[in-house]
């Protein structure tokens, strides 16, 4: 071999193992970089730096939306999967995972008015029967702002999961006031991104438990019959969808009989759940406007997003929702069916 | 050639070794933590253990502050005026300073407070230097030991750093004056510049009786998993987000607001206190500095404190088993929070419950009027008992003095 | 420099000798062991560049963490091109030096893990809450819960025999279901005596059946009166039943009266524990002033029953000592209020309700050794009693319970439709697929109008206008139903119920 080919081919070897060994270390580098997810055996070992990162320098606010177009997105995509693949990592105390069942939370909404009699007892009677139900469940209690500490007291004695909402807004409408106070814990779900099966108990509501069973197979929409009870009445009042299995076909509806206003007679607050994420995601469901978008009225929202697509309504129990789980005893004695 | 080869693996088996050595800085320590019974050294009596003698300083060094704006006696850096007002009626107290075993010097550094109530403690340097000034001069204490013997009440932030933003006050240091002196504070972290060797960290001041006032029966079920009011990014001094809380408050709510089982709000409800003693779990994240009033506030309603803040130094750490009581979570750990506290097995929350409830526990956390024996004041003494007796070296001749009173900033040599 | 020159000599060196393996391996002679040696060398070497690559960039993070300017979000599995092209590692990686000694002070022989400066936000990807993590969170909870009652509640606690007199009628279910879900808080063991007026039906039945609690559903012959009076002095008979139940099942625990118009404080179960022989607590009275006819009076009578909630009770002086009885006051409703079941009037309580009192189940018993004197056999009393205290001689015997009265524990509301209501059975509903006019909207109250151009509103004929109000609407244009088997249907509020058996 001529000295100059010699020295090419080393040249040429040198560069090969050049690139062997910054291949490598480009490996090693962004081997360094990728996700390790939780505790992989590096986490506990290297201190603050295992984190990829990106550069975002925007405060809190975008953060959210950056959240949620990152974050969530991923979640939506296949929940199971990366929830598996982290719990392996996570080396939880595996034989302890089978007896748990995972159920859907269910978010029970309950607004008060100081307006209604004896609520303080009615409160008493809801949190039994809701204290009952199976968990996870998250119970928000609406109320004015107040010196009494009644409420948070019968509250905290039930040892429900609640959050108690306080506002300072003054009503002379009972509906309105009502209606705020949905709104607000709507806010507050929003707020938190919470993910679970809306439902607004009244003080006055009584329940089959197995409603709560029913609430929990609802993806997006449920409507069910309710009956309402008022003292002395020869009818009972059944409002509500009708249905063939969970399909809703039609609507048990109330009397008006002088209806002359071109609107339908309103079903019960108390008649339907939904999917909080429709409040926090719409995209997920499809659409493009979100409340804030549209208005500050959650509630108007949630019915908006109703109307537009019945077809995702179920009807509960899916038994051709014939059953009635939930009873209101109409005990105001100014709002008296005619 | 041989040469060249092993010097090649020397220096790659170098290099290797120098960059995970680099890394390993960086880690975690184990944690060390003297975690004697409880009962033993929290229910120790400081009396006839030390002795105290209290410089009389003019007014302008503590009452007069005081009255200036009394909301230095609500506020959480109040223990260095109930200290003062503790030791004045103490029998540890000492009227002659030839037998004292320590010198108390009560200036109120950290009631400078702005219109909302945040202290500023751009003033206390000068301040805590002309107080030092004074005794010195009239008195032959400090001379003695260059203040060795000498104990200071600083419980802001970052101590006798004397600033609340982190980096401004390892900048600062600790005040060059009180080198020597043992320092009584709120601020604990290991291997920080603010805290030096034999400090003794204290609670922050929660009122007692505010406290006491809130509590409910013990029997009122605990139906909060995880609970915590308070910031999450302090968008006013830190607008974009990152130094608060080093990042881990911002982590709690970006990953757990979702979460029902996280009560976590930046409200401050009425129920607060109530909230608390319902609640399993209480965060205790760093804010600007590692500690919060949250600590007290969750030891003496009996919730599980979630200490987030990285090498934090807890109060009476000696006499307080934190480690049974507490839950420790890494701030890199912080989206992990609910992995980690959901696999904590049910008998050891229980456990960390019944220490909690021992009222010895809650009795150091505060700093009651009247004390109380085993109260956070009890405490203190304790500690400065067991430092004793001084080292005789401590005492100086005079001709190897090692103070200097002209180090630090220019602006802490101005007279105050 | 250096190092390069070190490397180009070793690479040299290397080259040489791969090229010699290769020609070994040519003819299959023995490898030489400084080849071999080579070719290890360098496999270390790739190995040794693999981890300084990761360690590196680990440092690099390290001190982009804790230094850089730019706000750094964690969002783990994100691809390394993201990376490269987000984060321009290169300006920091050039002086993770200088950014130590300037802006660590400590840092020099500190082994904290606390960098000063900015921080990373860490926001895991994964989604969350974790569905078992929630679960086990709930167990906690569960279990501190349950370790507080162990602690702070009941020690040794009796057994609760809870009495309840029902019968089948609209308001039975939304009674009774509340106080059946009372019962199944308690925390102690439990035995619901649950006696029906008109004989044991299935309808009862299916509700007690999904209490899950220990019952005992006993029939009692005589159907449940029209009048007021007539009930009262029914349902006393129905407890004495019970009673003797657990007088000759020997049942022994704390005897409750459960109304099932009755709305309890759990704390009244633990109240109840106290009792030694016979006690008496305070019942919240509710008068439903129902749905009187002159609006005008209503707000007033509202604002009536809520100001003073009536109580009934035990009244104690300030020693705590049981001085009297608070007895429900009906004069304010003289002439107003309902002495049938169908009467348009408040419903009132006697002047002392049964579920103000509990019993020791011994004072039941025929031969129960310690039994007080003091207490009338049950057969000496002849069925028609108006409380438990007829079943003593002296009421000076009673002790007053919670706070001596001063507690409400629990609530009485009494509210009936009317005797010949028709619900149907067991709340099933037979669809009736016959009446229906078509629509095509949800009714959700105070739903938004739609485009007028969209959508007719029409208002169909009211045939019967106190029973139905059907609409009619015109599907609207924009939605499309063809997937949909049946169209959407308004059906009228009387659906088809199985009269009740009287």
């Amino acid at each position: 071999m001529g000295s100059v080919e010699r020295s090419k081919k080393k040249a040429q070897l040198w560069k090969k193992a050049m690139l062997h060994f910054s291949l490598c270390f480009v490996m090693g580098f962004f081997t360094g970089l990728a996700p390790t997810g939780k505790s992989s055996f590096f986490t506990n070992k290297v201190g603050v730096s295992n984190r990829t990162t990106q550069v975002a320098p925007q405060p809190s606010t975008q953060i959210l939306s950056h959240l949620k177009t990152n974050v969530n997105n991923k979640s939506w995509v296949d929940p199971k999967a990366s929830s598996i693949q982290t719990r392996t990592t996570k080396k939880m105390d595996i034989e302890s995972l089978p007896q748990l069942k995972h159920r859907r939370l269910v978010i029970i909404v309950t607004p008060t008015s100081t307006k209604l009699p004896f609520q303080a007892v009615f409160l008493r009677r809801l949190a039994n029967t809701i204290k009952l139900v199976s968990q996870p469940l998250l119970w928000i209690v609406v109320e004015a702002k107040t010196e009494s500490t009644e409420f948070p007291e019968i509250l905290r004695k039930t040892g429900i999961m609640y959050r108690h909402v306080v506002f300072t807004e003054e009503f002379t409408d009972l509906e309105a006031e009502l209606n705020h106070q949905r709104n607000l814990a709507l806010k507050h779900i929003e707020h938190h991104r919470l993910n679970g099966i809306v439902h607004f108990a009244e003080l006055s509501n009584v329940y089959d438990l197995q409603f709560f069973q029913q609430l929990r197979d609802i993806e997006v929409f449920g409507t069910w019959p309710m009956a309402l009870l008022a003292a002395n009445r020869k009818k009972v009042i059944i409002e509500g969808p009708v249905c063939d299995s969970s399909h809703v076909i039609g609507w048990h509806l109330r009397n008006m009989n002088n209806e002359t206003e071109a609107l339908t007679p309103p079903i019960h607050i108390s008649s339907f759940a939904f999917n909080s994420s429709i409040l926090w995601d719409p995209e997920r469901w499809g659409r493009t406007s979100s409340v804030q978008d549209t208005s500050q009225n959650s509630i108007k929202f949630v019915k908006q997003v109703v109307l537009e697509d019945e077809a995702k309504l179920k009807g509960i129990p899916s038994e051709d929702c014939s059953k009635i789980m939930l009873w209101r005893f109409n005990f105001r004695t100014h709002i008296s069916i005619h | 050639m041989s040469f060249w080869k092993w010097g090649l693996v020397v220096l790659l088996f170098g290099g290797f070794f120098f960059t995970i050595g680099a890394v390993e800085l960086g880690r975690n320590q184990p944690t060390e933590r003297i975690s004697g019974s409880a009962g033993d050294v929290l229910e120790d009596d400081p009396v006839g253990r030390l002795k105290v003698f209290v410089y009389e300083l003019p007014s302008k060094y503590n009452k007069k502050i005081l009255q200036k704006d009394p909301r230095c006696l609500t506020h959480m850096f109040a223990a260095e005026i109930f200290m003062h007002r503790f030791l004045l009626s103490s029998p540890v107290r000492t009227l002659n300073p030839e037998e004292a075993d320590w010198f108390y010097t009560p200036v109120y550094t950290t009631c400078d407070l702005t219109p909302n109530g945040l202290p500023l403690p751009f003033k206390s340097p000068r301040m805590m230097r002309s107080a030092i000034q004074l005794i010195s001069s009239n008195w032959p204490y400090w001379n003695r030991t260059e203040g060795a013997d000498h104990f200071f009440v600083t419980p802001h932030d970052f101590g006798a750093c004397f600033h609340y933003q982190e980096e401004k006050a390892i900048e600062r240091g600790i005040l060059p004056l009180l080198q020597h002196a043992t320092l009584v504070q709120t601020f604990g972290q290991r291997n920080h510049v603010c805290l030096k060797d034999g400090s003794i960290t204290i609670p922050p001041y929660a009122p007692p009786q505010k406290m006491h006032v809130h509590l409910i029966p013990e029997k009122t079920p605990r139906s909060i998993f995880v609970y915590f009011r308070g910031l999450f990014y302090d968008v006013g001094n830190d607008p974009e987000g990152g130094y608060y809380a080093r990042g881990a408050r911002a982590a709690v709510w970006e990953n757990f607001k979702d979460n029902p089982l996280f009560d976590i709000s930046t409200d401050h409800p009425t129920t607060y206190y109530e909230d608390m003693q319902r609640a399993v779990f209480c965060l205790c994240p760093l804010g600007w500095a590692p500690w919060s009033p949250r600590l007290v506030e969750a030891v003496v309603f009996g919730c599980i404190p979630v200490i987030i803040a990285d090498d934090i130094v807890l109060p009476f750490a000696d006499a307080i088993p934190w480690e049974d009581i507490g839950v420790f979570v890494n701030e890199e750990d912080v989206a992990q929070l609910d992995t980690i506290l959901t696999s904590i097995p049910p008998e050891v929350i229980l456990r960390k419950q019944r220490l909690l409830a021992n009222p010895s526990m809650k009795q150091a956390m505060l700093f009651p009027q009247p004390a109380k024996p085993g109260d956070a004041f009890h405490q203190v003494l304790n500690g400065l008992a067991r430092k004793l007796p001084h080292d005789r070296s401590l005492f100086l001749k005079t001709r190897d003095k090692a103070l200097n009173w002209t180090a630090g900033p220019v602006g802490d040599l101005k007279p105050w | 420099m250096k190092l390069s020159a070190l490397q180009q000599s070793y690479l040299n060196r290397r080259s040489n000798s791969f090229r010699g393996s290769l020609e070994s391996s040519g003819d299959g002679t023995v490898k030489s062991p400084a080849s071999v040696f080579w070719i290890v060398v360098h496999g270390v070497c790739c190995l040794i560049s693999l981890v300084l690559g990761f360690r590196f960039s680990r440092l690099v993070f390290f001190f982009l963490f804790s230094h850089s300017s730019t706000n750094l979000y964690t969002v783990p599995f994100r691809t390394a091109s993201e990376i490269a092209v987000d984060s321009n590692p290169v300006t920091t990686v050039g002086n993770p030096a200088n950014v130590t000694t300037t802006t660590l002070p400590l840092a020099a022989g500190s082994t904290s893990r606390v960098v000063v400066g900015r921080h990373g936000i860490r926001i895991r990807p994964w989604p969350h809450p974790d569905p078992v993590e929630v679960m086990k969170a709930h167990r906690i909870i569960e279990r501190v819960q349950r370790e507080q009652r162990a602690l702070f509640g009941v020690k040794n606690p009796k057994t609760v025999i809870a009495v309840t007199p029902t019968y089948v009628r609209t308001f039975q279910k939304l009674h009774l279901a509340g106080v059946m879900h009372s019962l199944m808080l308690v925390p102690y063991d439990l035995i619901w005596i649950v006696v029906e007026a008109g004989g044991v039906t299935n309808e009862t039945a299916s509700i007690i059946a999904n209490s899950g609690l220990r019952t005992v559903h006993v029939g009692f012959r005589q159907r449940m009166l029209n009048s007021w009076e007539g009930r009262h002095k029914l349902e006393s008979r129905m407890r004495l039943r019970a009673l003797r139940i657990v007088r000759k099942e020997k049942l022994d625990g704390v005897v409750m009266f459960v109304d099932d118009s009755n709305m309890h404080s759990m704390e009244l179960f633990d109240e109840i524990q106290n009792v030694k022989w016979i006690g008496a607590v305070s019942v919240g009275i509710l008068v439903h002033s129902t749905n009187a006819d002159e609006a005008s009076s209503l707000i007033q009578r509202e604002d009536e029953v809520e100001a003073m909630m009536p109580v009934q009770g035990p009244a104690c002086n300030a020693t705590n000592q049981l001085v009297g009885w608070h007895t429900f006051n009906s004069l304010r409703y003289k002439g107003r209020s309902a002495h049938y079941i169908d009467d348009r009037a408040p419903v009132l309580p006697r002047m002392l309700e049964w579920s103000g009192f509990v019993l020791n189940s011994k004072l039941l018993w025929n031969d129960g050794d310690d039994k007080p004197v003091w207490v009338k056999d049950l057969d000496a009393l002849d069925g028609e009693i108006e409380s438990p205290l007829s079943l003593l001689k002296s009421t000076s015997m009673v002790e007053p319970l919670g706070n001596c009265g001063r507690k409400v524990l629990l609530w009485w509301l009494r509210v009936e439709a009317r005797s010949d209501s028709k619900f149907p059975s067991q709340w099933i509903i037979d669809p009736p697929l016959d009446i229906t006019v078509p629509s095509k909207r949800t009714p959700w109250p105070d739903a938004p109008p739609e485009h007028p151009s969209n959508e007719k509103v029409l208002i169909g004929s009211q045939a019967q206008a106190n029973k139905h109000s059907t609409k009619t609407k015109t599907p609207r244009s924009r939605r499309n139903r063809s997937k949909r088997k049946h169209d959407i249907k308004v059906i009228g509020v009387q659906v088809s119920t199985r009269s009740e058996e009287h």
